[in-house]
């Protein structure tokens, strides 16, 4: 079918085939469509592999895998749980979520609606170049000069607020530092990137008539922002957001350096310095797991692929559906 | 800011109303500076803390004085996404600076082309360096693109020229791809491995940056593909050309810069991968450019073992990587910008 389809009209009301197709055209086609098919079958490849790899250990785990949690790869027979780092995972991608969001709206509304076209072309530029920092570098930064800087901001929320529970600490000397909070801002950095560009782009498809509607009405530049703008595009900005969280859950090596992986589950004590992370989680055990444990690890793997596959494709969904009162065109 | 803050555009702003403006932006900043320098409190916090409620005041005050109490909320709403705005860029300036201002320490012409073998953790800085790191970059960077960009510009072929109906459904399955974290396509590979029995070596290092670079490059080009005016193509097709000359004659010429955009993209996304490579490839201090066999160095893994320990020599040979790292991004980044502006200047010539 496709072979007709391709001389036809894009009104598409009457099938034009203007002769029989070259078999040139064939094989650019069917080359084409190949390459195409093989993001499906990419993704089922990963599935498979993994699955095929992690599925003697999900056996013996049974559901004790995802919600238990001990890790013991030494004891006879092994016990294998993950609850704490999956638990460490979600707050981590949740606080980098909670501080990106307002940092990356304000970006997006800066550059699509206050600077003028240069500095917005600029502040534009210095994003992407955040977006494209390796995340090693990152780890690095967050190690050594970050670090420092934002225990010292956890010390003082946690002497003023400290009687709020997520910000309290058993013990102030050995707190603070690799906690649940520093992960989170260095997760925040790496996701303000991606929140901005979507935001952005949904930001921009907002037809122009109807914010010069609303400010002829009277309205206020904030009016405007919070009646107009935000409704018209907050679902957009929801998947962008949903796009970040996906990005923050499998985020590996920055992770690793600035928070102490701890296999108990800490609920809710983000400054206090123990926490956990999936993918962080595979690369500290990697290097002396025995054959079995690395079986473990690939289904931990497993774990975060589905999980942030789900994520991304909610994500997707979201963004590609959201179009605000598009430009009439 | 005189022009952002009038919502009355057909009236032009007095110069009393820009003396206001001007005075609200540029007064707190100094008197801000002068209390922390009298009172002595520490200056990032001074800056949370007094500034940005003091640049609240100033805006509001102006803001009322102009508009009444509408100009207040504007005011508001102006310090704080400008305030937010600039935290994001100075978290940037900070990995930059540091980045930058570390390394060169470290950075030495030796430091550039030598390699490892005979460095102990010990070993003072003019000794070694990180030659084998950036060539097993280079080499592991060229293998997956000589594969990663055909299938990603066949994907973007498929997704512009052809008029399937599982276009859709292969659009959101690379977007899904996009979104894999990178130790998952380690630990893909690392499965593949364990699975067939082959051995650990630069191509499946290769391998495990295949699934990440794929889907930024057929995303970007499918963006540049989708820019070529499409009576262009309909022109060609009704001269008689058939879809493939139709592809190859005439669009492929017109989005030539954006496919190199679409590609140096994709390189700067796979460069400073991490994760994947630590789990299909062994390290190795020497040189070594067969992909088939033995371990290979790359300038991640290199900064990634570095950091490990805490030597300071070893954490600036760390530093001194990254910014080659950095340097190497920052080189794919800026070619794609300036190659993506002249695209663009181009077509503006020609309307």
């Amino acid at each position: 079918m496709k072979t007709k389809t391709t001389q036809v009209e894009p009104s598409g009301r009457r099938k034009l085939v203007a002769g029989p197709l070259s078999r040139g055209d064939k094989w650019f086609f069917r080359s084409t469509s190949i390459a195409a098919y093989f993001s499906f079958f990419l993704v089922a490849l990963i599935l498979v592999f993994l699955f095929n790899q992690a599925l003697p250990v999900l056996q013996a785990q049974g559901f004790g895998f995802v919600f238990g949690s001990e890790w013991l790869p030494e004891k006879e027979p092994m016990v294998l749980q993950l609850a704490p780092m999956l638990w460490g995972s979600l707050v981590i991608a949740f606080i980098g979520v909670v501080i990106a969001t307002p940092m990356s709206i304000s970006m997006a509304y800066l550059i699509q609606f206050m600077l003028p076209k240069r500095l917005a072309r600029i502040a534009t530029t210095l994003v992407d170049l955040l977006a494209a920092l390796p995340s090693v570098i990152l780890g690095l930064w967050g190690l050594i000069v970050f670090t420092p800087v934002a225990a010292g901001w956890a010390e003082i929320l946690n002497r003023y607020l400290g009687f709020i529970p997520i910000f309290g600490v058993a013990d102030p000397e050995n707190a603070f530092r690799s906690s649940p909070w520093i992960a989170g801002w260095i997760v925040a950095v790496m996701i303000v990137p991606i929140i901005t560009s979507v935001s952005r782009e949904i930001f921009s498809q907002i037809d122009r008539d109807l914010i010069n509607g609303a400010l002829a009405l009277g309205g206020s530049r904030l009016s405007t922002f919070r009646r107009v703008i935000l409704p018209t595009s907050s679902s957009g900005v929801i998947g962008g957001v949903l796009l970040g969280l996906g990005r923050a859950l499998g985020e590996t090596v920055a992770i690793f350096y600035v928070l102490n992986l701890v296999m108990k589950i800490n609920w809710y004590q983000l400054l206090e310095s123990e926490g956990g992370a999936v993918a962080s989680w595979i690369l500290a055990r990697f290097g002396e797991a025995s054959p079995e444990e690395k079986q473990g690890l690939m289904a931990a793997g497993l774990v975060l692929f589905v999980i942030t596959l789900l994520v991304n494709f909610l994500a997707n969904v979201i963004v590609n559906r959201a179009q605000p009162w598009r430009k009439s065109s | 800011m005189a022009k952002q803050l009038s919502i009355q555009p057909w009236r032009k702003s007095s110069i009393a109303r820009r003396v206001q403006i001007f005075l609200a932006v540029v007064v707190p900043l100094p008197l801000v500076m002068l209390v922390a320098l009298l009172s002595g409190i520490d200056p990032t916090m001074s800056f949370i803390t007094i500034f940005v409620p003091l640049q609240l005041v100033a805006a509001a005050l102006v803001g009322y004085i102009s508009y009444g109490r509408r100009g207040i909320g504007d005011a508001a709403l102006i310090v704080v996404t400008t305030f937010l705005s600039m935290f994001v860029l100075i978290l940037l300036a900070s990995v930059l600076w540091s980045v930058i201002s570390e390394g060169f320490k470290a950075l030495s012409p030796q430091f550039i082309y030598q390699n490892n073998k005979y460095v102990e953790p010990t070993t003072s800085l003019e000794y070694g360096g990180v030659g084998h790191a950036i060539l097993g970059t280079l080499m592991l960077v060229l293998l997956t693109t000589i594969v990663a960009v055909p299938l990603g510009f066949a994907m973007a072929i498929y997704l512009t020229q052809s008029q399937s109906k599982a276009r859709n459904l292969v659009r959101t399955f690379t977007q899904a791809i996009s979104g894999l974290p990178s130790v998952v396509a380690g630990l893909f590979i690392l499965a593949i491995i364990e699975a067939t029995g082959i051995g650990r070596s630069g191509v499946t290092g290769a391998m495990a940056l295949f699934p990440l670079m794929l889907p930024t490059v057929a995303r970007v080009a499918e963006e540049s593909l989708k820019l070529v005016p499409v009576d262009l193509r309909y022109a060609a097709l009704a001269l008689g050309a058939p879809n493939y000359r139709a592809f190859f004659r005439v669009i492929l010429p017109a989005a030539k810069t954006g496919l190199l955009t679409a590609v140096l993209l994709g390189l700067a996304r796979i460069i400073g991968e991490t994760a994947p490579l630590i789990l299909t490839l062994n390290p190795n201090v020497a040189t070594n450019l067969n992909p088939l066999d033995g371990g290979m160095m790359s300038l991640p893994t290199y900064v990634y073992n570095y950091l490990a320990s805490y030597y300071d020599t070893s954490q600036a040979r760390a530093w001194g990587a990254s910014l080659v790292l950095l340097v190497l991004v920052a080189i794919l980044f800026g070619s794609a910008r300036i190659i993506g502006r002249q695209k663009s200047s181009k077509s503006k010539g020609k309307k």
